[in-house]
């Protein structure tokens, strides 16, 4: 029992892992409405950039993390005004050939770059840590801090979409451009915008995969995957429903893991697809 | 019938081989009276196995020291090259590039080494297109097994050596009775070519010597997390871990046990905890971890190329290269020690027959131990010696391998007592 109570706790953690993962693809997809095949590319690009910059500069995992923001915002804003930008509204096809083609390039860049070694960042003992929560469960500080992190992402893009002027000219773009071009708002900059932000939470998760788990260059598409069921389970367009979405894939990995490891991966995805075939809308749907 | 296809097909290929041979040297302004000897060398540079090849530009450093460019074999002088290629720690490439070794390139043979996933697509290509394969640094079941090998039969071309995994539990279960833990042992074997020949050989042996097994089941790698095998080895009170995972997966499980609270009294994982690459970042969470050690500078082996010792192989590379000694060393020189002992020995060293023969005969004293196919367990195979070592704090560097039990070959000196892990 108090195995099960312990796995449970675990699943959440990963599961903030997860929507960490998910959060930015949650915006684009549920805001910008279009599919980033190269998220998951985009997070390791950064998770090496991460890498370069300490061993460059011989800094800590986080002051590189910070470092890499303000880079992720601006390359955020340039990829979308002058690549995606190009290519919305033309159907659904072009963005995914786009992006499918960023992927490509991303990850063969990568492998020229810096080879198909297996890489992981220090944290310097901090993913070590643990606090022991009694009956049996600890909890490691790397874990926690990041579910932390995911809860505080998304409260903070909540109240960025929705409570101030900026997310009011995001999502009126997002419910019809034609009339936001109509209304004077300048719809490719502000798209342009959004995608910087998406960048920011690319950085962040980022910081947080180099230390927990190994990355190569060909790592992008699982995460791409993991962060696309965390959006649909959750529901287009809700953040709080990214973090959920985490959680149950999450939860879902632990518990399946526990009838034989060889199910983990295997459980997540046919909790989706159950899911998935009661709700195709998913759980908390805006739209 | 398959055999008849076989043949054509052999002799297709040599004619093949042949015709590119022709092209090449027409090509080339010199034309030299003997055809040069061409060594393929696959390996993973890079990928998580690339570990494995860090000895390999000082070895190739020695062979050219010793050989400078030039073998006699049957009474001619032969120039040779040693041509290298990745497989990027994955074996489809390693298969691809192996086929380009033999069909673009004509070597003669075909050496490999680091684990099933490089081993066995290799030695696979050879046995299809007749060319002789040398191998080690592969458990011996994995490699044969792995390729279906029937121990009836055997395999016509290629050969390799190491030690078994029926002899490394073997080399543990005695090691495991000295620590006095609880017995239950908890199993981390993922699904490769290692891990399912592990859970599958080790649970029987293990449980035959009176321990309990838990085996939470084979995962893919790479593994997010290993919570899971953690929660379940902490839920059945495993005080001594058993495993075979590469060094990156190793630093996740660790670094895992360390979050989840779990600490074990002994921990051994293959692959991982070989270098001290892997080891010295831990710092002191690197006390104690089990290896098993297949060489060692204490090894009582010396070399056939160059007539060095162990240890002055082992001081030798250090010198060189600046790095702490690690056990591929061995491997890597014993690798080339029966290269060569095969191409000069071999009657006619174009001829891929003759080479097998001489490959086949093969009885080498090599600083890893005495090389002989004949000997077994398996055909094809040769077993070398295996110790059962600790990481614990060294003089010359923060942590160094000391030998601590030696129950299966007294001949290997032991450095200290086994003991369990000291968390502090």
């Amino acid at each position: 029992m108090g195995e099960l109570a312990n796995q449970i706790v675990q699943g959440v953690l990963v599961g903030g892992l997860y929507a960490m993962y998910a959060m930015g693809l949650s915006l684009s997809v549920g805001v910008m409405r279009f599919v980033n095949i190269a998220h998951g590319d985009l997070i390791v690009l950064f998770s090496f950039l991460i890498l370069a910059l300490i061993h460059a500069t011989g800094i800590g995992a986080l002051p590189a993390t910070l470092m890499t923001l303000p880079i992720a915002f601006v390359g955020g804003y340039f990829l979308q005004r002058f690549l995606l930008q190009r290519v919305l509204g033309q159907g659904v096809l072009p963005i995914i050939l786009v992006t499918f083609g960023l992927s490509i390039i991303i990850q063969n860049g990568l492998l020229g770059t810096f080879g198909a070694d297996t890489r992981r960042v220090s944290g310097g003992g901090f993913e070590t840590a643990t606090l022991r929560i009694g009956g049996g469960i600890n909890i490691g500080v790397l874990p926690l801090t990041i579910f932390i992190v995911a809860i505080l992402m998304v409260l903070a893009l909540d109240w960025l979409l929705y409570r101030t002027r900026l997310g009011a000219r995001i999502r009126a773009v997002s419910d019809d451009p034609a009339t936001a071009n109509l209304v004077g708002l300048p719809s490719a900059r502000v798209y342009a915008t959004a995608m910087g932000i998406v960048g920011v939470t690319i950085a962040i998760s980022a910081g947080f995969m180099s230390i927990w788990t190994n990355f190569d260059p060909t790592a992008g598409p699982s995460r791409l995957l993991i962060a696309f069921e965390a959006v649909v389970l959750g529901g287009l367009g809700s953040l709080w429903g990214t973090l959920v979405g985490g959680i149950i894939l999450g939860v879902a990995q632990a518990l399946g893991a526990q009838i034989d490891v060889s199910w983990q991966l295997l459980a997540g995805h046919i909790v989706f697809l159950v899911i998935f075939l009661a709700r195709p809308e998913g759980l908390f749907p805006k739209y | 019938m398959v055999d008849t296809s076989g043949i054509q097909r052999r002799g297709v290929l040599k004619g093949m081989a042949a015709v590119g041979a022709a092209s090449l040297t027409g090509i080339g302004p010199a034309v030299a009276a003997t055809p040069t000897i061409k060594i393929g060398l696959v390996m993973p540079k890079t990928g998580p196995l690339a570990f494995f090849t860090e000895h390999i530009p000082f070895v190739l450093d020695q062979v050219k020291a010793t050989y400078g460019g030039k073998i006699t074999s049957g009474g001619k002088t032969y120039s040779y090259e040693i041509v290298v290629r990745d497989s990027q720690s994955n074996p489809n490439r390693a298969a691809e590039v192996t086929q380009d070794l033999i069909l673009n390139e004509g070597v003669n043979l075909v050496a490999t080494f680091a684990t099933p996933e490089t081993v066995n697509p290799v030695a696979d290509q050879c046995e299809l297109n007749g060319v002789p394969c040398i191998s080690n640094d592969a458990p011996l079941e994995p490699y044969f097994f792995g390729r279906h090998g029937d121990p009836k039969k055997g395999f016509e071309w290629t050969y390799h050596f190491f030690f078994s995994g029926e002899e490394l539990v073997k080399a543990l279960l005695p090691y495991w009775k000295k620590l006095g833990t609880n017995g239950t042992v908890g199993g981390l074997w993922p699904n490769d070519g290692d891990g399912i020949a592990q859970s599958k050989g080790f649970p029987p042996a293990i449980e035959g010597a009176g321990f309990k097994v838990v085996d939470p089941g084979r995962f893919d790698m790479p593994a997010s997390n290993y919570n899971s095998q953690i929660g379940a080895f902490k839920a059945a009170d495993c005080e001594i871990i058993s495993g075979v995972l590469p060094p990156p997966e190793f630093t996740t499980f660790w670094n895992g046990c360390a979050q989840q609270g779990y600490q074990p009294k002994s921990v051994y994982v293959g692959k991982a905890l070989e270098f001290p690459a892997t080891i010295t970042p831990f710092g002191d969470r690197a006390n104690g971890l089990t290896t098993e050690v297949w060489w060692s500078p204490t090894s009582p082996f010396s070399s056939s190329m160059t007539g060095q010792t162990s240890m002055q192989l082992a001081e030798a590379y250090e010198k060189a290269s600046g790095r702490q000694w690690s056990q591929p060393l061995g491997f890597r020189h014993s690798l080339f020690e029966v290269v060569f002992d095969v191409l000069k020995r071999a009657k006619n060293v174009t001829d891929p027959a003759s080479v097998r023969e001489a490959l086949k005969t093969t009885n080498l004293k090599t600083i890893v131990g005495t090389v002989d196919f004949a000997t077994g367990p398996l055909p094809n195979c040769s077993l070398t010696p295996l110790v059962i070592g600790q990481w614990s704090k060294g003089k010359k560097y923060p942590y160094d391998i000391v030998v601590v039990d030696n129950t299966n070959f007294p001949s290997i000196p032991v450095g200290g007592e086994p003991f369990v892990i000291p968390y502090s």
